[in-house]
């Protein structure tokens, strides 16, 4: 079931919404949260099939805003879905031409599922501030995904200077399985690390949290090398026993499917440790809405810049970027 | 150099970090009875499905122990097959090729010393190997008849000792745990003898289901429900487990045991207990299983029996447009079986919480269709401002809470019907759980499995528990073991009997 409306507004929006509702009766209940998912327009399909595997796992009413150029006239297209192509969602896709774009926010504030929290999804390249953007200061959880701007490392900067409680990175998700791995090839070794070493494509905004995350944690320089990719290639760490002896603990994923785990001089043990899709990435981060202070500790071991966790909310600073360099 | 083993922590694990999945200590697996239904059915698509969701730890082996002439090879072939027919989550090549890894057959029958002390040597050789640290579960997926003897080649070899193999030790037993309180209580001082009792897990794979823990979360986790929780608010509860299909292939062992020690003395009394059970101290296991026995204990019977305990066997009839036999004619019955497919019991709970409410239970095969909810029905207003006629279609308040299949809660309540007049009649509100609850979540085997290799008891039943509820059942079963089961019909909703007794307390039982 879907309703198309060409040139619309966002009360039209609204009211579509309430009849697909009605019409879908009980298809659509249990709402946990309101995604609302910032795309370019290259990019809707892919968010739409990440965003639909997520819901299966966490219902939620899903808004998608495609941003067209501001130099057109304004003008509204949206689309609205429930229990079609989308999944289990209920679902609105909207474009935005023209100055209307700058005020999404004005069409999707109505469209908020009632004191469900609010999620925000950049898939694209993120804004460098996120508080410049009303659609980050509504969301309770703030996602973007370094790994698509230009320099990722730096775009992991930008977030750590720019970082709120609440704001999560698709790159730290991406590092969850390989510090499964670690922590698991870690359990039961008596001793102390002295060493770690990530190797990993270059510029690969992963594997800099990673090592950020080992510094972290265990307290030990760091290094990340470059090899071919694709992602992280390896991991190695290095464990002092108490008997004054190292252990190195090596897990090798060459080719992104499945890795070697390789501890002192047991058997060498083959893992899978696949890169994973989008709308599994998604899911994680849908799971939980508190902090995260392991990525802000992360993040300020891998940037140096210092992170602040207190619970501060994002204030809307309004910049017209018709005016910007003016 | 080996890695040794040691109890300092590991740093990169911290409480705070929730994204980081609970994987358990290298450890292995050794199943007794690898070939049969229950292994291929369940437990290997469970290990495949947990190695897919990155839950199992690097160092993991999975013995399988039977009377084959097999080797490692031809034990491969058939796990495969089963992990490929069986398991919930998607068959990966590469996902696979690690539980092949781990996979190792040892042929021999139970009473064969050699294959014994070759399996203790096995494991040892696992630590060098596959880094398994001395930890291993063994997962007793045989008859309860073949129980002594697997124990004692246990105690003899001294696999089951803690202490002597440097890690943990731990045995899994399932259902049934026992015919009568007699039974139950002299196999569990059997396995007691054999491991400490803190190392038994006792399955019961109903309490691994989400809906049955998300009880616990609805009624601990919220305040909406606990304050009328009780006998003022609460009238009555009914517990429905339904089966559409027969008996299957279980012709022997279901004939012997029928439907109220197959069914009623494990997972409804679990179901019970933890609808009724007083607020657990903390969520640990011992403070659950606690008020989950005193609940047990508290169970009364009621005086007449002959109308409070029905007992009910299918007759030849017609489900879901399919003509299906009578028990009577199902293959290795015999003609004049009286075993009971259908139960249904009002229990009481002799405490200050129920004093006085009904709990009725009921549990069937060859019933209209699969289901199994509980429904608390509450008592209605004391006093209504409407006139008599506007209210004649408003029942009692429902909570639902459907277990399987279609998972949710359900409310019921009374609303306004629209229209100039004032008439109520009740409407339902409905949760649905994500798809997520029913495709990818976890399926029950997969959950206890994994709280067996971490040590988590909280969903086992202890021994205690298991004896309380037998104690239940053997006094229905004495009660039983004169009469002759009420015939029903296939397809119908049980017995004449069991709607005679609601229909006694001026209730009916909830179409489900």
């Amino acid at each position: 079931m879907a309703t198309t409306l060409w040139d619309t507004t966002g009360s039209e929006v609204v009211k579509a919404l309430l009849a697909e509702r009605r019409a879908a009766g009980a298809l659509a209940s249990g709402l946990a949260l309101t995604l609302v998912a910032v795309v370019d327009e290259r990019r809707v399909q892919e968010a739409e099939q990440a965003a639909t595997i997520a819901a299966a796992a966490h219902p939620c009413r899903l808004v998608i805003i495609v941003r067209h150029s501001i130099n057109a006239e304004s003008r509204l297209d949206a689309e609205v879905q429930i229990g079609g192509r989308l999944g289990s969602t209920e679902a609105v896709v909207m474009r935005m031409y023209g100055r209307l774009g700058l005020h999404a926010e004005s069409v999707v504030l109505p469209l908020l599922a009632p004191d469900a929290p609010v999620v925000t999804w950049w898939h694209g390249p993120p804004p460098d501030e996120i508080a410049t953007d009303a659609l980050g200061v509504l969301a309770n959880r703030r996602i973007t995904d370094s790994s698509l701007a230009a320099d990722p490392l730096e775009a992991l900067r930008t977030r750590a200077a720019d970082f709120v409680s609440g704001d999560t990175d698709l790159v730290w998700t991406r590092a969850t399985p390989w510090r499964a791995l670690l922590a698991s090839a870690m359990d039961g070794v008596d001793g102390t690390a002295v060493s770690a070493t990530v190797s990993a494509a270059a510029g690969n905004g992963s594997a800099a949290l990673l090592a950020g995350w080992l510094g972290s944690r265990l307290d030990v320089p760091t290094e990340l090398d470059e090899s071919g990719g694709p992602g992280i290639t390896g991991v190695e760490l290095v464990v002092r026993l108490p008997d004054g002896n190292d252990c190195p603990i090596r897990i090798e994923r060459p080719d992104g499917v499945s890795a070697k785990l390789t501890r002192g001089d047991e058997d060498a043990r083959v893992l899978p440790l696949p890169r994973r899709e989008l709308g599994d990435l998604l899911a994680e981060e849908l799971r939980r809405m508190d902090p995260d202070p392991v990525y802000a500790e992360a993040l300020t071991k891998c940037t140096g810049i210092h992170v602040d966790l207190s619970p501060r909310s994002r204030i809307l600073v309004w910049r017209d970027p018709a005016l910007a360099g003016s | 150099m080996t890695v040794p083993s040691g109890s300092a922590g590991n740093p990169l694990r911290d409480p705070r970090d929730r994204r980081l999945p609970r994987v358990p200590g290298p450890c292995a697996i050794v199943v007794f009875g690898i070939t049969g239904d229950l292994a291929r059915k369940k437990l290997i698509p469970a290990i495949y499905d947990l190695s897919n969701r990155g839950l199992l730890p690097p160092g993991f082996a999975l013995l399988g122990f039977a009377r084959r002439d097999w080797d490692t090879g031809d034990f491969e072939s058939l796990a495969r097959k089963s992990a490929q027919d069986h398991a919930r989550t998607e068959f990966r090549e590469d996902v696979w090729k690690r539980v092949a890894a781990s996979l190792q057959f040892l042929p021999g029958s139970f009473d064969d010393d050699e294959a014994f002390d070759n399996l203790a040597s096995c494991l040892v050789e696992l630590e060098k190997s596959h880094g398994i640290q001395g930890n291993a579960a063994f997962y007793l997926s045989i008859p309860p008849a073949a129980f002594p003897i697997v124990l004692k080649q246990m105690q003899r070899t001294g696999m089951a000792d803690n202490a002597k193999s440097g890690g943990w030790r731990r045995v899994v037993v399932e259902k049934p745990f026992g015919h009568d309180l007699a039974s139950a209580m002299e196999l569990n001082a059997l396995v007691d003898e054999v491991f400490s009792p803190s190392d038994v897990f006792r399955i019961d794979h109903y309490l691994g289901k989400e809906t049955v823990q998300n009880m616990l979360a609805l009624r601990f986790a919220n305040t909406l429900f606990e304050p009328i929780w009780n006998s003022n608010y609460v009238d009555s509860v009914q517990f429905t487990m339904a089966e559409d299909v027969g008996i299957g292939g279980r012709a022997a062992f279901y004939d012997s045991a029928g439907a109220a020690r197959d069914v009623l003395q494990n997972h409804m009394l679990q179901l019970l207990a933890l609808t009724a059970m007083e607020e657990p101290v903390s969520f640990d296991a011992e403070a659950i299983r606690t008020e989950k026995l005193k609940v047990l204990n508290a169970i009364s019977l009621p005086d007449n029996l002959a109308r409070y305990a029905i007992r009910g066997q299918y007759d030849q009839g017609w489900l879901a447009g399919e003509r299906v036999p009578a028990y009577l004619d199902e293959e290795g019955i015999p003609k004049d079986s009286r075993t009971e497919t259908y139960a249904a019991v009002r229990l009481g709970i002799e405490t200050r919480r129920w004093a006085g409410v009904p709990f009725y239970l009921r549990t069937g095969k060859r019933l209209p269709r699969r289901v199994t909810e509980i429904a608390v029905s509450f008592k209605t207003a004391p006093h209504l401002p409407f006139d008599v006629t506007d209210t004649v279609e408003l029942g009692h308040n429902q909570l639902v809470v459907r277990v399987q299949p279609d998972e949710g809660v359900t409310l019921r309540f009374g609303s306004k019907v629209p229209g100039s007049a004032m008439e109520v009649r009740d409407v339902s509100m409905d949760f649905l759980y994500g798809e997520a609850f029913t495709e990818s979540s976890p399926e029950a085997y997969e959950r206890l499995i994994l709280d067996v290799l971490l040590g988590d008891a909280t969903l086992f039943p202890r021994n205690e528990e298991v004896h309380a509820s037998w104690k239940v059942i053997d006094r229905l079963e004495d009660f039983w073991s004169t009469t002759v089961p009420e015939k029903y019909r296939a397809g119908e909703w049980g017995p004449r009997g069991a709607d005679e007794m609601l229909a006694a307390d001026g209730r009916t039982w909830r179409r489900p």
